[in-house]
């Protein structure tokens, strides 16, 4: 009887030994599969910002750019002698956030593919606010932008994305519009009044109405189109941006 | 559950609600999981304006901003993944509320400086009517709405239909499991057993 007492008593051991053994793989298989599964989803997640920042990635400003001429609606054409297609429009306010980041963004990329003579661009300067302060730091910038003539249009249009004031202030003051114009090469004597008098205001209100009535500009600003079709989030990505533009090229 | 006997009404009471509460759990991964992809999906595509958007907040230092406004779109987009499948569901759950509390700060701390974050280039139409209220009001409401709803996720892990079950990593003291141990078998021959039984009573109910 003691004997098989004791038996079971060592069956009973053997038997706790095993579970403990068994509990401690069985916390081991755990903690590998829970790290395995943190690895992956944080490696996707870097991985997807990396793919991220490498779409955003902006060109290298060429050496030159293509010439710029400003129409009569106030609108700029820039593109190489002869090059009349594929057209890509855009309509854009410098008081724009949105606009600024595509300036920054695809601003290189658009400004090379027109120099390189893959592209006729046209600027569309539109006031598409209808709230203070917006609308009229908008309405400034862009009846000063047509006082300037064709040889300094992009560099000023430029320096007003540059300068471009926050949302809730009063900004895009005429005397920084004069001094801007000045910084990159007008000496155009009627420059300083046209901006001062905001002799062009109407024409900038009026051409924004006409834009905005005719439906190319649907979602907001900017929209950007090639030949006539919208390229949303591609006008973004400098390469898809590229692609796309010498796609419609063929 | 409607078949009580009348000796122990209480306990089958609560062992119903006991199993409705996994399920209620599943309910709110699928909610938190659809706003945070569908947030994701909307902003990926356009990393740049990702960026911006981060920067309107005036919250952060220029390069956190870039990273956030590059990681932001994918780490919902994965988040909202895990929550779907139920994988790694409590810490999911975490990383969803600190995201949506974080949402809540930054856009009651916008509205109080008076910021436009809805910067008014994307509305309808492009022309924002005089006067039109930015709904900030709205947004914090909903973002801390599914705070709740995440914070339900975190405290009830994993609920139905989760990896982490099938995989046998889910939290070990579940709140509504009454089987003490981890065995999956037994927890999935009990709940068959039981929905055996309700569906029984539901046919005595019909007959």
């Amino acid at each position: 009887m003691g004997g098989k007492a004791a038996r079971t008593s060592a069956a009973r051991d053997q038997i706790r030994a095993q579970r403990e053994a068994e509990k401690k793989r069985e916390k081991r298989r755990r903690m590998v599969t829970i790290a395995t599964a943190a690895v992956v989803a944080v490696a996707a997640i870097a991985a997807g910002a990396w793919y991220s920042a490498l779409q955003s990635r902006s060109e290298t400003a060429g050496a030159d750019t293509a010439p710029v001429t400003v129409q009569a609606d106030g609108s700029a054409v820039m593109a190489m002698p002869g090059v009349e297609k594929p057209v890509l429009d855009i309509y854009e306010d410098f008081q724009c956030p949105a606009c600024k980041a595509l300036e920054e963004t695809s601003g290189n990329t658009i400004k090379n593919l027109a120099a390189e003579g893959k592209v006729k661009v046209v600027f569309h300067p539109i006031t598409i606010f209808g709230q203070e302060p917006t609308k009229s730091n908008s309405v400034r910038a862009g009846a000063a932008a047509r006082c300037v003539p064709s040889g300094q249009w992009l560099a000023y249009h430029d320096k007003l994305f540059e300068g471009q004031p926050s949302e809730t202030v009063e900004g895009f003051k005429v005397e920084e519009l004069v001094a801007w114009g000045k910084e990159v090469g007008v000496t155009d004597p009627g420059f300083e009044k046209c901006v001062t008098s905001q002799q062009h205001a109407k024409a900038q209100q009026d051409y924004s109405t006409k834009v905005l009535d005719s439906g190319a500009v649907t979602k907001g600003t900017p929209t950007v189109r090639l030949n006539g079709t919208e390229l949303e989030d591609t006008a973004f990505r400098p390469a898809d941006l590229r692609q796309a533009v010498l796609d419609a090229a063929k | 559950m409607v078949l009580v006997t009348s000796d122990h009404p209480a306990p089958v009471r609560s062992r119903s609600v006991q199993r409705a509460l996994p399920w209620v759990t599943t309910a709110a991964r699928l909610v938190v999981a659809g706003v945070l992809i569908v947030a994701g999906w909307l902003k990926i595509g356009n990393p740049a304006l990702s960026v911006r958007a981060v920067e309107a907040y005036e919250l952060l230092p220029g390069s956190v901003a870039t990273v956030v406004g590059y990681g932001l779109p994918i780490l919902e987009i994965v988040v909202g993944v895990l929550l779907v499948v139920g994988l790694l569901t409590r810490a999911a759950g975490i990383v969803s509320a600190l995201l949506m509390l974080a949402f809540v700060i930054g856009i009651a701390s916008a509205w109080a400086r008076g910021l436009l974050i809805d910067c008014g280039c994307f509305g309808g139409g492009g022309r924002l009517e005089e006067g039109q209220d930015p709904g900030y009001l709205w947004e914090i409401i909903r973002d801390f709405g599914i705070f709740l709803l995440a914070a339900w996720i975190v405290w009830f892990a994993p609920g139905r239909f989760a990896l982490d079950s099938a995989l046998g990593i889910a939290p070990e003291r579940e709140p509504y499991d009454q089987a003490d141990g981890l065995d999956l078998d037994d927890e999935h021959d009990a709940d068959d057993a039981g929905d055996e039984a309700g569906g029984a009573s539901d046919e005595k109910e019909n007959g």
